[in-house]
């Protein structure tokens, strides 16, 4: 076992790698409008919506970073046996990762909107030339963060299970963050910044996305500089603070007493978000339509 | 371990992963754009995401620390919560100081935890949004479930002879193959325990066992047929 502190800096160590893949994990999936906001994307073509926004929803964001992950992990690992630099191998089976997730983001993006042309949506080749690597360098250091995370958990923390599966399952779970919390951003605000603000989407609204930017016609980038300022910093902070918080309970307290502190950070992320929610209430206030038609007070 | 009591376990396990992904709140891609509360991603993917780094935590207590199995499975469901925990809180950030709108159900008219009034917050033309304290309670007992049934599959496979890699692995597959079947159940989204699509439940539950007990008698025979040791 380790000491303490060295314990601690091993931990913060993981859970800074792990805000960094966070962070450019939602702004890749921003740039790609993978995911769930995708479906408005999607969808706006058919509503008389035509648009420049990139369109690669290959799959849900947990299988595709799992898929990421494990190639990069397992090209990593071959060169690690062969006595290559871990660093090196690190870059290398990132970089395999980065071209097939620019293979499978050109190939969803000409099969999403070739399907689109009865409805009139052009297949801009310059939106694969500008957002393709974009697409794939956010991608690469998201895997890169990931092999470092796992790796440091299997050779550092001596973890049991193998370096590879490691990366799987933490693709799984970045894929996972990453559409829960960020993606929410560019959903509900950036596609549809022509709403008023504080109120979900009508869903009379759906597929009536942005097309215009601050300068010019929107492109994915454009989402991305605007969800960097709120969506993608949070995932990261999301997926440091379970990294973090999860490995220091059991290296830092023994392993009876981490199961307990665990309840009680349970116990005041409880706290926090009620806290919050009374806030969001205080502040924002019933909406007056709703308040008319079902009646007020509490 | 008999192989009666590792059947017995792996259905437990089942029945545990099948009652946590029905309790997290999960909205798909409509709480992406704040029309549904709930988390705004699928119902297997988030329950994979906590479950799975619940396993990672039981995982390092089961061969690392070297504690009895109820602290090896209560770590798995802390893992779990904690993950689910975070990703909910940030998600409600989002909400609240992203999006503008309070954390609302569109299901019952009073939060049933705190007793608030629910419908005036409902934004005009949306199902509900964020993750009302009910939602996030429920979430949590969710992960819990779901934290400790794959820990105790992970620990059951490894207890009757597999190795770490194959009761990993299988571990991840069993998880996800009850997820499906609760995600079927769901259709779409589901607020928690106080939304209506949750007296499904029963139904899920005897599918999980049907499947479980499959799987784990397969696993079984296949253990007895290889001598022992897969």
């Amino acid at each position: 076992m380790l000491d303490v502190s060295t314990g601690l800096g091993i931990v913060a160590l993981m859970g800074a790698a792990a805000t960094i893949a966070g962070a450019a994990e939602d702004l890749e999936s921003d740039i790609g409008s993978q995911s769930n906001p995708n479906s408005q994307v999607q969808l706006a073509p058919q509503v008389g919506v035509l648009h420049r926004i990139f369109n690669k929803a290959i799959s849900g964001e947990p299988p595709a970073y799992a898929f990421y992950s494990s190639i990069a992990a397992t090209v990593a690992w071959i060169l690690m046996t062969a006595n290559v630099n871990v660093i090196t191998s690190f870059v290398v089976g990132s970089f395999v990762a980065a071209l097939f997730h620019g293979a499978y983001a050109t190939t969803a993006y000409l099969g999403r909107l070739a399907s689109q042309r009865r409805y009139g949506q052009p297949i801009y080749l310059d939106v694969i030339h500008n957002h393709l690597l974009g697409i794939m360098g956010h991608g690469f250091v998201a895997t890169f963060c990931i092999l470092v995370l796992s790796y440091t958990l299997w050779a550092l923390l001596k973890h049991p299970f193998p370096f590879v599966m490691l990366a799987f399952i933490w693709g799984i779970t970045i894929g996972a963050i990453g559409s829960s919390t960020g993606d929410v951003h560019y959903g509900s605000e950036r596609e549809f910044q022509n709403q008023p603000f504080g109120a979900g989407l009508n869903a009379a609204y759906s597929g009536k996305i942005v097309t215009r930017a601050e300068i010019g016609t929107r492109s994915s980038i454009d989402n991305a500089w605007f969800c960097a300022k709120f969506g993608g910093p949070a995932t990261g902070i999301c997926f440091g603070l379970i990294i973090f918080l999860d490995n220091w309970r059991t290296v830092v307290f023994d392993p009876r007493m981490a199961v307990i502190v665990g309840f009680a950070i349970v116990a005041i992320l409880i706290a926090i978000n009620r806290a919050l929610e009374v806030f969001a209430r205080k502040t924002y206030g019933p909406y007056p339509e709703k308040v008319a038609m079902l009646g007020g007070g509490e | 371990m008999d192989p009666i009591t590792a059947i017995m376990g792996l259905i437990i396990a089942g029945i545990l992963i099948i009652v946590g992904v029905h309790l997290i709140p999960v909205g798909g891609a409509p709480a992406a754009m704040a029309m549904a509360t709930g988390v705004g991603t699928g119902t297997v993917q988030l329950a994979t995401g906590a479950g799975l780094t619940g396993l990672v935590s039981a995982g390092y207590m089961y061969h690392i620390a070297g504690v009895p199995l109820l602290y090896v499975l209560l770590s798995g469901g802390v893992g779990s919560m904690l993950m689910l925990g975070i990703t909910m809180l940030v998600g409600n950030l989002i909400y609240i100081f992203g999006v503008g709108v309070p954390p609302v159900s569109a299901k019952v008219k009073y939060d049933p935890i705190t007793r608030d009034r629910q419908d005036i917050y409902v934004s005009p033309g949306t199902e509900g949004h964020g993750l009302p304290t009910v939602s996030y309670v429920s979430g949590i007992l969710g992960a819990f479930c779901g934290g400790v049934g794959g820990s105790l599959t992970y620990v059951t496979l490894h207890e009757i002879g597999l190795s770490i890699q194959l009761a990993a692995a299988i571990a991840i597959g069993f998880f996800l193959a009850n997820a499906v079947i609760a995600a079927y159940n769901i259709a779409g989204t589901i607020e928690g325990f106080h939304d209506p699509k949750f007296k499904r439940l029963p139904r899920a539950i005897a599918s999980g066992i049907l499947v479980s007990g499959v799987i784990s008698g397969i696993i079984i025979a296949a253990i007895s047929f290889a001598g022992g040791v897969v």
